[in-house]
């Protein structure tokens, strides 16, 4: 185990001498304190009892402050098996992972029921409902809810036009005429329609091929900014965690705890453009050695 | 040439369309040709094998007619399939709905094991035995010995079909808000009929041949006992005439309840 870890909770400053301005971090100053959005104290999942106990996440500890009119975007990435799922589906509560094993996860200051529509998750493997057009994948969580069809079909045409999709041409097509691409931004309008306070994104993009990639980075910018909503996105790729996030959350492999946290510029340009400046490109070589270091740790620690 | 000698010998390659029917033909030919050959010739004598054994393919085909006329095929046929249809239908009715059950809730699929293994190894001679004693030896024994035989098929498929459906689709429903009833009729069912389907296919398919055993017992109409008379009356060429209609009659069968699943999931159709 690398002796960094125990330095964990706080928040590292940017590495490197920003020539991009970092904003500092906005506390939230009102009348009343808002609850934080998610708040992780010591955080610890096990599996089995004895000794084949497996621990995923051990002491996992953050907290994501409620910003008024923005919603965070927090990526984390981490090697496999690292328990960065866990986090998510903690947060999501979906069990196996869910509940944790000790420590208090609290989401706007209450522990978590279980699943909810305040909670929208999206899966890497497409998850569109077959048997369902994408209008009514897309009205799922409405048609639930027992909003009438007429509404609910009006709302899903707004979000797949959102989304990017051709409403004449695809709303009534059914998934299995649809790209991978196209699933996903089904997935993610159907996600998005309920406007949920906090979306929990699970290597959502891993999947799709580099080009439909970055577009999928930048659609998911322009719609994360519109709805203030938290974002948690799990990534195996650096460069994709750099440009989306505010906050990129490192996590060390079993078992996983966050190793460090580093706040990184906004996506304000297109993601093609971005990825390519030198600034960014610095973070990513940055967060690149951080884990190739802490990969060869735990081999050595292996051993 | 080179193009079909190459998609002939294609490993694990499926053949195309025609290429697939003409092999298919090509194996019916075969087997019509050897079928000629062993019954050439004239007086019972000269043939490889005896017409009480195998009548010629004319002589089989000649007994059609009277088939037709006389025997009542096309009665026989729709007694057959009323029955397997009543008897299905039925099992239908209980099992699918029984087997949705028990793959959402497996308490019940627990609660139902014990009767299903017991359902599913029951010999069907016996359970003709059994449902005579029950029913009678009237219609209705015939479309209970049906529902019987088909009814813990019906509940295991439906309910594997539904624990198949992966549990990603159950987790996206539950953040979207949906309930267990929601999940269960909105997401499970729906995504476990294809998959169900093709298997009450199959099994009707055995039904049809299970009602064939039932017939043979006092029947008035059905292939079943059509077959067994021909036996008794030593009228070889009818047996034979019969199962070829069994066969060309399953087929059919088979191919409109495949055109049927094309209509009902238009999103999904397993072969």
């Amino acid at each position: 185990m690398s002796s960094d870890a125990k330095g964990a909770p706080v928040p590292d400053q940017p590495v490197h001498p920003a020539d991009v301005p970092v904003k500092p971090k906005e506390v939230a100053v009102g009348p009343e304190p808002r609850p934080p959005v998610v708040d992780f104290q010591n955080v610890t999942k096990t599996f089995g009892e004895g000794p084949k106990a497996f621990t995923a996440i051990k002491d996992v500890t953050f907290r994501i402050e409620d910003l008024p009119g923005k919603g965070e975007f927090i990526a984390i990435l981490g090697p496999s098996g690292c328990g960065k799922s866990t986090v998510l589906r903690i947060i999501a509560g979906l069990s196996p992972q869910f509940p944790a094993t000790s420590g208090t996860a609290l989401v706007f200051g209450k522990p978590i029921p279980g699943p909810g529509p305040d909670r929208g998750m999206v899966f890497q493997d497409y998850t569109s409902f077959d048997h369902r057009t994408v209008i009514d994948n897309v009205a799922f969580g409405l048609e639930c809810r027992g909003v009438p069809l007429k509404e609910r079909h009006e709302r899903a045409k707004e979000w797949i036009a959102k989304v990017g999709l051709d409403v004449a041409k695809d709303a009534f097509k059914y998934p299995h005429q649809l790209s991978g691409g196209m699933r996903q931004r089904v997935a993610i309008a159907r996600t998005l329609i309920l406007q949920p306070r906090i979306i929990l994104m699970d290597e959502p993009f891993g999947a799709l091929d580099p080009s439909t990639r970055l577009r999928m980075q930048d659609l998911l910018v322009s719609l994360w900014r519109d709805l203030e909503a938290t974002v948690f996105f799990i990534t195996h790729s650096i460069e994709e965690a750099v440009y989306l996030g505010d906050r990129v959350f490192i996590l060390s492999s079993s078992p996983g705890t966050i190793l460090r946290q580093i706040e990184v510029p906004p996506p304000d340009r297109p993601a093609k453009d971005m990825q390519q400046e030198q600034t960014f490109l610095s973070y990513v070589f940055d967060i690149r050695n951080t884990i190739e270091t802490l990969e060869s740790s735990t081999r050595a620690g292996d051993d | 040439m080179g193009r079909l000698g190459a998609s002939l010998v294609a490993f694990r390659a499926e053949p195309s369309g025609w290429l697939g029917k003409g092999l298919g033909a090509a194996c019916l030919a075969l087997v019509l040709l050897v079928w000629f050959l062993v019954t050439m010739g004239g007086a019972a004598e000269e043939r490889l094998v005896s017409p009480s054994v195998l009548p010629s393919p004319w002589e089989t085909a000649r007994s059609m007619v009277p088939l037709l006329t006389e025997r009542g095929l096309v009665e026989s046929i729709a007694a057959s399939l009323f029955r397997v249809v009543a008897g299905f239908l039925l099992g239908v009715i209980v099992g699918v709905p029984l087997g949705i059950l028990a793959g959402t809730w497996r308490a019940t699929r627990a609660f139902f094991a014990p009767l299903v293994l017991f359902g599913r190894n029951v010999p069907l001679a016996a359970l003709i035995a059994l449902t005579i004693l029950w029913f009678g030896i009237g219609e209705l024994q015939k479309v209970m010995f049906i529902f019987i035989a088909t009814v813990p098929f019906i509940f295991s498929e439906t309910a594997s079909a539904v624990i198949a459906v992966p549990d990603r689709y159950v987790e996206t429903a539950q953040t979207l808000g949906a309930t267990n009833r929601q999940i269960a009729l909105k997401v499970l069912t729906p995504l476990a009929m294809p998959s169900a389907y093709t298997g009450l296919r199959h099994l009707f398919g055995l039904a049809f041949g299970y009602i064939m055993l039932a017939e043979v017992i006092n029947a008035e109409h059905g292939l079943g006992h059509l077959i067994s008379l021909s036996q008794r009356r030593a009228m070889y060429e009818d047996i034979y005439l019969i199962l070829i209609i069994i066969g060309v009659l399953a087929f059919g069968i088979d191919r409109a309840l495949v055109m049927f699943q094309r209509g009902l999931f238009p999103h999904r159709v397993e072969e």
